[in-house]
C-alpha cells in the first residue's frame, strides 16, 4: 500500500485522536491518516474508558503558576517550564471541547466540578466518567474525514537524518506493507509498556496498554531525534498481580494504605513512593482498607472501579472472593516501564509539540511532557495538530530515497524468510529480554549492575536471528522485542549518566546515593551518533521560564 | 485462558475479532471465537462490545 498525505498521524489512541481531529478542524482540506497498530474504536490505554482527567486549570480556583510548582516539586526541577506551562494554560478549553463532544465530568451540589488533590498544590484532578470516551473520540476521527489505517504496526521512519517524511510498516494481519510519505509526521504511539518484568510471570499483564512495546521512543531515535529522561524507570503500587488501578478512586473517598503491622501510611497527597518505602523495607503486604466507608461510598467506587478503564476488576475480586465492605486490597509493586504521561520519559519536544527532527511532531506518553498524562495526551494532540496543519501550508512532499523503503521491505521479508524454522519463541525471547530488564536494568542500580545489561544486549541482538516467525502477528512480536531492546539501552545509558540518585527509588543509585542539585540540575538527553550508530549522551540545561 | 463463548448466542459476526485492541482473537472452524494468542491484556473490550452478549472473558491463570 502507497499513501501520500499531508498529514500522518502514527497511533490512534488519546493523542493521535485529538491530532487528527483538530488537524481537519483547522483545515479541512488538508489530508490526514491515522496509521493503527489495532482498531481505532478501541486501542491506546484508554480502550474502555477513563475516570479522570488529571490536570485541569479552573479559572479562579487553580492557576498554571501553582501546576507549575507542582509539577517542579514532583519532577524535582528537571523540568522545561514552557511545554508544562502551555498543558495547563489550555486545560480548561480542552475540558470545555470534552464536555461539548459529550464526555461527562461530574458535579458536586454547589454545581462545581469534583476534583481531588494528587498534586503537591492544588486541587488539579478533575473526575470524569466516561467509559465511552474512546468510541467517541473514534467517532469524531470518522466523521472528519480521517484516513484511519488499522492493524498496522510501523517499523521505520522516512527519515534522513534532518527531517521526517513519513513511515513505513506492515499490515498485521496480512503482511502487506505500508509506505506513506507525509508532509508533516506525528508520533502519538504511546510508551514503553512491556519494560520489566510483572511480578505475576505474566508478559502481557502489565499495568499499561502492553500494545505500547516503545514503539515510538525506538522509531524516533533511530530517525535521530533526541530523547530525555530515560533514566526515570518508574512503578506503581497497585492491585497485586492484576496491576490495575484504584488508588486515586479509592482513597480520595476516604480508604486508607495499611502496611502488614497495622500501621496506617502517610500518603502526603497519594505519594506512591511512599506505599513502595514499606513494601522494600519489609513493613508488606500493604493493603487499601475501606471497611470503614458508609455503603454509599463503597457502591460509588464499585461503580466507577467496574464499568471504567480496568472493568475486570470485578470478576478479579469476586474471584479472590474479596468484598470491599469487609476484606483488604493488596496491593503490590508494578513492572517497571517508561512513560511521559506517568513519567518523565520521551522525545524531546517544545511547546509546538516539534521534536529535534524537521517535520516530526510527538504527543502524548511519547513526548516528554512530565506527568502530562491524559491532559497532556489531548492538549497536545491538539498543539501538534495546529502546528503541523501550519507547517504543511504550500509545502510539496520531500523527496524520498527509494533504497531506503526497499530495504526495509526486503529486511521485513528476509525476517519471515530466514526465521521460520527458528527454536525460540518470540514468548520465550521477550520473557528473557525483560527478566534481564527485571535483574539489571532498574532500580536499585549501579555502574556494575547497568553494565550487565549492555553485556547482554550484543547477545540478545544477535540470537534474534533465532526467533521463530510463523506469521506475520509474530513478525510485530518481533519488531517490538526490537523496540524494548532500543528501550533498554536508551534507559541504561541514561541510568548509567546521571551520576547521582533522584526521585526517591526511581532513579536509586546505590554508588551515588546522594541527589546532587549542584552538578545534576539537567537533563540527560540521548540520541543516535550519526557516525558510531550508538547512544550519545548530552547534558543539556533545563530551560527555565515564569518567575523561576 | 479460554474465552468463554455461549455457542447458542454467538452468530459469528467478529465483531471481538475485530475489536480486539491486541488482534489475538480468531474464529475457529465452527466460527466461534478463541484466543490465537497469548497476549491478553483483559481489558474486556470483546465481552463489552459482543452485540450478542454471548462472550465471558476470563483472567489468565498466571494473574487470577
Amino acid at each position: 500500500m502507497n499513501l501520500e498525505t499531508d498529514i500522518l498521524v502514527i497511533g490512534g489512541g488519546s493523542a493521535g485522536c485529538m491530532a487528527a481531529i483538530v488537524a481537519k478542524e483547522q483545515n479541512p482540506d488538508v489530508s490526514v491518516v491515522i496509521i493503527e497498530k489495532g482498531e481505532i474504536s478501541r486501542s491506546g490505554s484508554i480502550a474502555m474508558g477513563m475516570d479522570a482527567l488529571n490536570i485541569v486549570v479552573q479559572p479562579g480556583i487553580t492557576s498554571p503558576e501553582l501546576y507549575m510548582k507542582s509539577a517542579l516539586i514532583a519532577t524535582e526541577g528537571i523540568l522545561d517550564y514552557n511545554p508544562s506551562n502551555i498543558m495547563a494554560e489550555r486545560s480548561y478549553s480542552m475540558l470545555k471541547r470534552l464536555e461539548s463532544w459529550g464526555i461527562r465530568f461530574p458535579r458536586d451540589e454547589e454545581n462545581k466540578y469534583i476534583s481531588l488533590q494528587v498534586h503537591a498544590k492544588g486541587n488539579f484532578l478533575l473526575e470524569m466518567d466516561s467509559p465511552d470516551l474512546k468510541l467517541v473520540l473514534a467517532e469524531k476521527v470518522k466523521e472528519a474525514g480521517v484516513r484511519i489505517i488499522n492493524r498496522t504496526i510501523i517499523t521505520k521512519l522516512l527519515a534522513n537524518g534532518e527531517r521526517a517524511n513519513g513511515a513505513m510498516g506492515f499490515n498485521i494481519r496480512s503482511g502487506e506493507f505500508v509506505v506513506c510519505k507525509a508532509k508533516v509526521t506525528i508520533l502519538a504511539n504511546g510508551g514503553c509498556a512491556r519494560f520489566s518484568l510483572p511480578n505475576s510471570g505474566y508478559l502481557y499483564g502489565t499495568f499499561d496498554y502492553p500494545g505500547n512495546a516503545g514503539d515510538g521512543y525506538s522509531l524516533a531515535y533511530q530517525a535521530g531525534a533526541q530523547l530525555t529522561g530515560f533514566e526515570y524507570t518508574q512503578c506503581s503500587p497497585l492491585i497485586k498481580d492484576l496491576n490495575c488501578p484504584l488508588l486515586y478512586i479509592t482513597l480520595t473517598r476516604g480508604a486508607e494504605v495499611v502496611n502488614a503491622l497495622g500501621e496506617t501510611i502517610d500518603l502526603e497527597y497519594v505519594s506512591t513512593q511512599n506505599m513502595l518505602k514499606e513494601l522494600r523495607e519489609g513493613r508488606g503486604p500493604i493493603f487499601i482498607k475501606m471497611n470503614h466507608l458508609p455503603e454509599e461510598r463503597i457502591r460509588e467506587i464499585e461503580r466507577i472501579l467496574f464499568t471504567t478503564e480496568r472493568p475486570i476488576q470485578k470478576k478479579f475480586w469476586e474471584n479472590r472472593g474479596v468484598d470491599f465492605r469487609e476484606g483488604l486490597i493488596e496491593l503490590g509493586e508494578t513492572e517497571y516501564q517508561l512513560c511521559g504521561g506517568h513519567g518523565m520519559t520521551g522525545i524531546v519536544v517544545n511547546e509546538k509539540a516539534e521534536t529535534t527532527l524537521k517535520g516530526l511532531y510527538a504527543a502524548g506518553d511519547v513526548a516528554c511532557v512530565p506527568f502530562q498524562h491524559l491532559t497532556g495526551a489531548f492538549v497536545f494532540g491538539e498543539v501538534a495538530a495546529e502546528e503541523a496543519v501550519k507547517f504543511v501550508n504550500n509545502k510539496e512532499l520531500s523527496e524520498v530515497d527509494q533504497s531506503m523503503i526497499n530495504d526495509e521491505e526486503q529486511r521485513l521479508h528476509n525476517i519471515m524468510d530466514n526465521n521460520k524454522n527458528g527454536s525460540i519463541s518470540v514468548k520465550d525471547f521477550e520473557y528473557k529480554v525483560r527478566r534481564t530488564i527485571s535483574d539489571y536494568a532498574i532500580p536499585p542500580k549501579n555502574d556494575q549492575k547497568l553494565k550487565r545489561f549492555l553485556w547482554w544486549l550484543p547477545r540478545f541482538r544477535e540470537e534474534m536471528k533465532s526467533i521463530r516467525i510463523t506469521d506475520y502477528h509474530e513478525l510485530s512480536k518481533f519488531e517490538e522485542i526490537q523496540f524494548i531492546l532500543d528501550c533498554a539501552e536508551l534507559s541504561v545509558h541514561a541510568s548509567l549518566a546521571r551520576k547521582e540518585s533522584r526521585w526517591g527509588w526511581f532513579h536509586y543509585r546505590t554508588d551515588y546515593p546522594e541527589k546532587d542539585d549542584r552538578n545534576w540540575l539537567k537533563h540527560i538527553v540521548l540520541k543516535k551518533g550519526i557516525k558510531s550508530g550508538e547512544v550519545q549522551t548530552l547534558l543539556v540545561p533545563i530551560k527555565k521560564g515564569g518567575k523561576n | 485462558m479460554p474465552l468463554i463463548v455461549d455457542v447458542d448466542l454467538c452468530t459469528s459476526c467478529g465483531e471481538c475479532v475485530e475489536r480486539c485492541p491486541m488482534d489475538i482473537i480468531r474464529l475457529n472452524n465452527d466460527g466461534h471465537p478463541y484466543k490465537k494468542y497469548d497476549e491478553c491484556w483483559y481489558c474486556g473490550v470483546c465481552e463489552e462490545d459482543c452485540p450478542e452478549k454471548a462472550l465471558v472473558l476470563d483472567i489468565p491463570f498466571l494473574v487470577k
